[in-house]
């Protein structure tokens, strides 16, 4: 994501978008085909919601991934607005739901307590956390001992709110995503405790994080072991 | 039921569109592009249109521009169903309100069953609108007089 190298990156990155928005096409032509034929009542609803649910899955990845780069490219017009934590990780449990169904992933969200608003980038911060949610419901099966079990949760910490998303599985840790981050122009399987594939939402939440100025860091959530972002408070949004 | 002009350029998701809106009991006509919209538009009267802003040739905004210039398509509602995604949307918003626009779906975060349930939505608010509005007239006129 990084410009750091002349010009070239920033011609792939470009042409790279320009493959984004043509997939999101196909996906949604798969997408909304599925739907329909459930509408119709088709006589194998589960199949069609299968697809749907893999195709919107997709298209939300691609989606997202055009996203990171356009707020990459465009960080000056960045809209900054005050953002509830709380109903930003309901949304993001909402569009992950049907995804977590699909792969026997029990998603739990944890919003107890009052946390009041960030100033963030709403759109992008639940764009993050979808992401992440994502790469980490297709990952979590395919570990050794999976624990299907994922929770979207905010909790206070002393830098901030924390948003993220938390399982029980012990593999992800801040050294884990030190490691992927490292691997993951050189590596096919980056994310080496954690996914099987390429675990490609994870590095989508964090260029959508860094574009907005925010980190994607390991956290812990009560028992859990999870990935997350602080957002700092702000003691005046507080008074509103 | 309602009359509804759907301006959709690819032919699998307007098919998909098409079945979804007829199945909820509308009388859909799709258009391709602005030009055929236009043209088809002063055939049917549509009751309310559902627009891409991404069309061949000619953009959605140009049609809508077009369009809201004659006097009795001011005022017809028009739900923009769009690919634009709303980081890019934000920029031109002002513009689309000059243009009498009350509601943005994002294309792919907006399912059949949402389409159909923004549809209708659309159409109630503009029956609710309109007595209240030929209300006013009178009214005016009574004033005048």
């Amino acid at each position: 994501m990084g410009e750091g190298s002349g010009e070239q990156p920033i011609l792939s990155q470009a042409l790279l978008l320009s493959v984004a928005e043509e997939l999101k096409l196909p996906l949604l032509q798969i997408a909304r085909r599925a739907e329909q034929t459930q509408l119709a009542g088709a006589p194998d609803l589960t199949a069609a919601a299968d697809i749907r649910t893999t195709a919107e899955a997709a298209l939300r990845l691609v989606d997202n991934y055009a996203l990171a780069v356009r707020l990459q490219l465009e960080s000056a017009e960045l809209l900054i607005e005050p953002v509830s934590v709380s109903s930003v990780l309901y949304d993001a449990g909402q569009q992950l739901d049907g995804y977590a169904k699909n792969y026997g992933v029990e998603l739990e969200l944890h919003i107890a307590g009052r946390y009041g608003t960030v100033m963030a980038h709403r759109h992008g911060l639940e764009a993050a956390l979808v992401s992440l949610g994502s790469a980490l419901i297709e990952a979590l099966p395919a570990q050794e001992s999976p624990q299907l079990k994922l929770q979207l949760a905010t909790h206070r910490s002393r830098y901030g709110i924390v948003a993220g998303l938390y399982s029980p599985t012990p593999a992800l840790t801040a050294a884990a995503l030190r490691r992927g981050r490292r691997l993951q122009r050189h590596s096919r399987q980056p994310l080496l405790e954690l996914s099987h594939a390429s675990g490609a939402g994870v590095f989508v939440a964090d260029a959508i994080l860094q574009a907005m100025h925010l980190r994607l860091g390991a956290s812990r959530h009560h028992r859990l072991y999870g990935l997350g972002t602080v957002l700092p408070s702000n003691n005046q949004l507080q008074l509103v | 039921m309602a009359r509804i002009l759907l301006i959709e350029p690819d032919y699998i998701l307007a098919r998909s569109y098409y079945e979804a809106l007829s199945q909820a009991g509308h009388q859909v006509i799709p258009a391709a592009g602005a030009q055929t919209a236009l043209l088809v538009a002063d055939d049917i009267k549509p009751e309310l249109i559902i627009l891409e802003l991404q069309l061949v040739e000619h953009s959605g905004v140009e049609f809508l521009y077009e369009f809201r210039s004659y006097p009795d398509w001011q005022r017809l509602p028009v739900i923009l169903h769009t690919q634009v995604p709303p980081a890019e949307f934000n920029q031109s918003r002002q513009l689309l309100k000059q243009l009498n626009i009350q509601t943005y779906l994002y294309k792919p975060q907006t399912t059949l069953r949402a389409l159909v349930a923004a549809v209708d939505r659309q159409l109630a608010v503009d029956q609710t609108d309109q007595p209240q509005a030929a209300g006013r007239r009178q009214k005016q006129r009574m004033t005048a007089a």
